[in-house]
């Protein structure tokens, strides 16, 4: 859940996608500057942190990769329990990996924090003669889902710092809605969410 | 069926690979009784040593192209050969295979060759396991010449080995018994509820990304002794090192964290548990062949759920695995999932107490220098006075003087020794003279031990107290007590008499030393 300091935001974000998708690529990229041609399988999750300077803020960004394989869904929710944003990622040379991606905007529909910052990434968008799902169809979905998207390609680094400085930017202006009595309980919705369903 | 009669069927069954393809799968294997008990009491213990210089992999002459001392650290990961199947001839000759597939006869894990191209196999060696189940009986073992198909039934889960590397049929089966392990560190039991509600469930997308961990442990069963020894292995520390350790886990496992781990490569540094929490050796290594194989867990601070079979086979807990150097890691193990951002916390003090201790860069020397030289091993049993750390350094001390032994071992011939603590659940293996400095070596002593372990431990004709054994690549003495098991191997010229004493002196030396090759004291072994 997104917290306000003075002019800090600590923000809870998730990625989730299909296996192979390239969410541990997108991180490494952002966070480290990196990128392998060969990413391991990430196992269970890993955790990375990252801060941003946005206008005259500063978004300090709690980064779960996830990890994309099946054995890992039932227990996507101990991740993205009281995230403030989530990147689901596809790949867009596998339609699967879209048709995964829309499951989980669905279950995060359902199941996450309705003020979630919510992205759509299409990644691997170096490999155009692959592509298997457009743009436009992309962009159409995610228009209709009220999330934001972005093509992004971990290996040139196309867009990925741009997808995390959105979210940092639409952040902010979020956090009104997430609390509107008052400034009192700022931090009550997440202790609430990670109380009540901590056995999931 | 009696075991003549299965080896009688073995030998019509020799060739499991031609025209077998065309056996039809059985789909009735649904009303079978799970993990019956074994009663086969083989009495084949055939003591021989062969000559066992047969390379499973080609990867192998590549390792001895480079020449470490460390054959696994120089081991290339990740499955190999993904081209093959049961139609290659390079398949059928691999001298070791193992198989994991479901009751229905689905492929669910194939050490060599790309599962789903394998289906048809599988559904034979299904065929063959539900034809023997539905006489009222279970296969254990088939021999086929040179080969041995062992199989395990665990429940849906069906687990085969084919080997012609002339292992006993024991250590194959505790080989599968750990694979199992390990699909269970990684799925738990529960995945056996997906083949109640589906017989035929298909299980390999619930591993994916997972052929690097179980080839790792495949790898591990013909170099780590702690296999089949069942058994710890610390890194050599001084003792107060070991005690700087000790205790601030101790301080986060008062705080709700089930078990506190700090390992370096697959040796301990350091393990506390919470109270009348046990952590069975099998766990710890196949936690530690977990977190070692998964590149993922060196890039960053990971929370991840993890079974521990002999812990809770049914439940995960969770990891929070966090990487100090390229060896050095910390495992907190808790049930709350929702505890990373407390387990994160300890690790940050933690990280700041071993720093400012300087835990750290002893583990760093300690890895360096290795663990116990037979080089160094006392000429008399010198009690009271010794110290490991003595024997490491490369100084003019008496140990050393004597030059020309290092380069053919320790007194009398020694070569290797490995110890194990029965009280303590730990062993501690010395490092390999130049004498078995290549890793084929190694692998041909590491089977002659396992050997030698299986048939001092032969339930039908064991268990025995000494055994000692000579052919034309050593000397192996074995002795058991109460206390400890000590294997070691000489020069095949050795004296017996001086071969013995000089056992004698190796268990005086790691007295005098076990302050610092041993975890003692509050440890969650033995509850």
């Amino acid at each position: 859940m997104a917290t306000i300091g003075h002019n800090n935001l600590n923000a809870k974000l998730v990625l989730l996608g299909d296996m192979g998708a390239g969410k541990s690529s997108l991180v490494l990229r952002f966070v480290k500057g990196q990128f392998l041609e060969f990413q391991e399988s990430t196992i269970g999750a890993a955790f990375f942190s990252q801060t941003l300077a946005v206008n005259d803020a500063t978004v300090k960004f709690e980064i779960w990769d996830t990890a994309g394989q099946e054995r890992y869904h039932s227990l996507a929710p101990m991740y993205y329990r009281g995230a403030a944003a989530a990147i689901i990622v596809y790949d867009i040379t596998s339609s699967d990996s879209f048709t995964r991606a829309k499951k989980w905007v669905q279950e995060l529909q359902k199941q996450g924090n309705p003020n979630m910052v919510m992205a759509l990434a299409g990644n691997k968008a170096d490999l155009e003669d692959k592509r298997k799902v457009t743009a436009e169809e992309a962009r159409v979905y995610a228009e209709e889902n009220g999330l934001f998207f972005m093509e992004t390609s971990a290996k040139t680094a196309a867009n990925v710092n741009d997808i995390f400085y959105e979210i940092a930017k639409r952040l902010p202006r979020a956090q009104p809605a997430q609390n509107p009595p008052g400034m009192v309980l700022v931090d009550r919705p997440a202790e609430g969410a990670r109380a009540a369903s901590c056995c999931s | 069926m009696t075991d003549e009669e299965r080896e009688g069927e073995g030998e019509t069954r020799a060739s499991i690979e031609p025209g077998s393809e065309d056996l039809p799968s059985s789909p009735s294997s649904s009303g079978y009784a799970a993990e019956r008990g074994s009663t086969t009491a083989t009495t084949d213990s055939q003591i021989e040593i062969h000559h066992d210089d047969d390379i499973e992999d080609d990867i192998a002459i590549e390792i001895d192209r480079i020449s470490v001392s460390d054959s696994h650290s120089s081991w290339i990961p990740g499955k190999r050969h993904l081209d093959e199947d049961d139609a290659s001839i390079s398949w059928r000759k691999r001298k070791k295979h193992f198989f994991i597939l479901s009751h229905s006869g689905k492929p669910i894990y194939s050490r060599y060759g790309d599962e789903h191209r394998l289906a048809g196999f599988s559904a034979t060696l299904q065929a063959i396991i539900s034809f023997v189940e539905n006489g009222g009986d279970s296969v254990k073992l088939v021999r086929a010449g040179k080969h041995q198909v062992v199989f395990l039934v665990k429940g849906p889960i069906y687990l085969v080995c084919i080997s012609s590397t002339d292992e006993p049929h024991e250590s194959l089966r505790e080989q599968l018994e750990l694979i199992y392990g390990q699909m269970l560190v990684i799925l738990t039991k529960s995945v056996n509820r997906c083949f109640e509600k589906n017989p035929k469930f298909d299980m390999t997308p619930l591993l994916g990304g997972t052929d690097i961990v179980f080839s790792s442990l495949i790898h591990s069963f013909s170099w780590n002794p702690a296999i089949f020894l069942h058994a710890y292995t610390c890194l050599p520390l001084a003792y107060a090192t070991r005690q700087a350790a000790g205790a601030i886990l101790q301080d986060i496992a008062d705080s709700g964290v089930l078990f506190a781990i700090l390992m370096c490569r697959h040796k301990i540094i350091s393990l506390v548990g919470a109270q009348k929490a046990s952590l069975h050796p099998d766990d710890m290594l196949l936690l530690a062949n977990f977190v070692m194989s998964s590149e993922s867990f060196r890039t960053s601070e990971s929370f991840s759920p993890v079974c521990l079979p002999r812990y809770n086979p049914s439940a995960f807990v969770y990891a929070y695995i966090h990487y100090f150097d390229a060896d050095t890691y910390l495992m907190l193990l808790t049930t709350s999932s929702d505890a990373f951002y407390h387990l994160k916390d300890c690790r940050i003090h933690i990280e700041m107490v071993l720093l400012k201790s300087s835990v750290l860069s002893d583990v760093q020397r300690s890895l360096l220098n290795g663990g116990m030289h037979v080089e160094d091993l006392p000429p008399i049993p010198c009690s009271g006075s010794s110290h490991l750390s003595q024997h490491m350094l490369p100084s003019d001390s008496p140990e050393r003087f004597n030059e020309p032994n290092s380069s053919i071992g320790g007194p009398a011939g020694l070569w290797h020794f490995l110890y194990r603590s029965i009280f303590l659940d730990q062993y501690v293996s010395s490092e390999f003279s130049s004498s078995i400095n290549t890793p084929q070596q190694q692998k041909r002593l590491y089977r002659a031990y396992q050997k030698l372990f299986a048939s001092m431990h032969d339930r039908g004709i064991g268990p025995h107290k000494t055994q000692f054994r000579r052919d034309e690549n050593y000397v192996l003495l074995c002795w058991v007590t109460q206390d400890f098991e000590l294997y070691a191997a000489f020069d095949p010229l050795a004296d017996k008499a001086l071969a013995i004493e000089t056992c004698n002196h190796i268990c005086q030396w790691i007295k005098d030393v076990e302050n610092e090759i041993f975890l003692l004291g509050a440890s969650p072994f033995s509850w």
